[in-house]
């Protein structure tokens, strides 16, 4: 077999004779999308895109139970301006470099899956969730007094439809599996040992079209929705900064990072 | 309005020009509210765009073809009258953008009837106004996914996801169409078709807008010797499989 490679905290497992790799999270406990993190899965996507032996990756984790937690609020909170810019423009890459990566990306979502970490899944082509009714999945930023930036809203809009997620976002939904298949937030809902299997049964679906018409018609579909943000790009960093940086903001991300370091003790 | 050009009702430029011919002499008589859009042919709706129109002719041929195709997409379309397709057939690619510019679509209950925008199977990408098309009745995801793997659903997905709003036996395709017919014509005509303009309008707008660059793209992506190879080998496959 192919040696894995990648960085400490995405390990990559390829296969170039099938012509797919699995790209495993790893930055416990929660694969927390720091700006090292994220900037390790930008880079290892990079390095598969440009092996032409590789046509599709599978991201799943390699931490128990969770999938992504997302966004990392420590990059967030406490910090200068000059970081959150930084910081908000590598969530950014994350999001147009997965969204129209030529790659089929598929997602074997393997633990729960809040904010950050349900945009990068919807990001994929394709969602397989493990039947585990603790791994919800959904874009619950409400719940931490913030708000969706457009392009996650404009990406579950082209998910579920404007109705699901106009209230799935305004009420920071979690959806189980059950629900999250009904209303269409995944694709496929199978038992949890089953879901790298499933996920690498799926891919043969796709390796079958031809590659360049696929690629032509994913771009077709997602380009309008990628050119809204890639037109304001700046714009958004700075709405974001200026967002992140009121007091009311900062003290209510403070608030949950308190909470949170109270459940884990 | 019943589709007979054998052996699958291709949608080449002569029968192109005849839809819309009968299209515009249904429009232009105050009598015809509606038409039934259904085919002759037996098993087939329409396989579609024809292929030797897009194959091995010159570029003011594919202009004037791909000119046409847009006229029926944007007549159908918008049409005036409710238009329903009773789908007694297999309906790949062209034959599904036809159902899908009706206002409603009854499909026979027979496993081999799929109906789907199958291009990329066959090396093609689907224009831009098709995707339109299929996003407004089925949604922006399940478009996404169809169109990248060329899927043709059999009646019940078809139903399922919405490609279709009915499934009846195949032998009361014609008789669902009718009785559909009436709840149609029973609105007042004016107040339809103004909605139906509404609705129609802005993704119509979208190609009215940049008509002669969707045919020059056309003309272009066609031409390439990748594309045209591909047709090549497509038809030649088709002929192997009728001998």
């Amino acid at each position: 077999g192919v040696r894995c490679f990648g960085s400490p905290r995405v390990l990559v497992e390829p296969d170039p004779a099938a012509g797919f790799a699995v790209m495993k999270m790893r930055n416990p406990p929660v694969n927390s999308l720091s700006l090292e993190f994220l900037t390790e899965m930008l880079i290892s996507l990079e390095k598969l895109e440009s092996d032409k032996a590789f046509h599709a990756i599978i991201i799943t984790s390699d931490c128990p139970g969770i999938f992504s937690a997302g966004l990392d609020l420590t990059e967030m909170c406490g910090r200068d301006p000059t970081h959150y810019a930084e910081y908000w423009k590598a969530v950014q890459e994350l999001w147009l470099r997965f969204y129209l990566s030529h790659l089929v990306v598929i997602s074997a979502i393997n633990g729960v899956s809040p904010a950050g970490g349900c945009l990068l899944a919807l990001s994929s082509d394709y969602r397989v969730l493990a039947d585990n009714p603790k791994y919800a999945i959904g874009l619950n930023e409400t719940l931490l007094g913030i708000v969706a930036p457009f392009w996650f809203k404009d990406t579950l809009v082209n998910t579920v439809g404007h109705r699901v997620a106009e209230r799935a976002l305004q009420l920071g939904l979690l959806f189980p599996p059950a629900e999250a298949l009904r209303v269409g937030v995944v694709d496929q809902v199978v038992p949890e040992d089953q879901v790298q299997s499933a996920a690498q049964s799926v891919l043969a679906q796709w390796l079958a079209v031809p590659g360049h018409a696929r690629q032509l018609t994913k771009t077709l579909m997602r380009k309008p929705t990628a050119d809204r943000l890639l037109k304001e790009r700046d714009a958004d960093i700075q709405n974001f900064v200026r967002f992140i940086s009121r007091d009311a903001i900062q003290k209510a991300l403070r608030a949950y990072l308190e909470k949170l370091k109270q459940k884990k003790s």
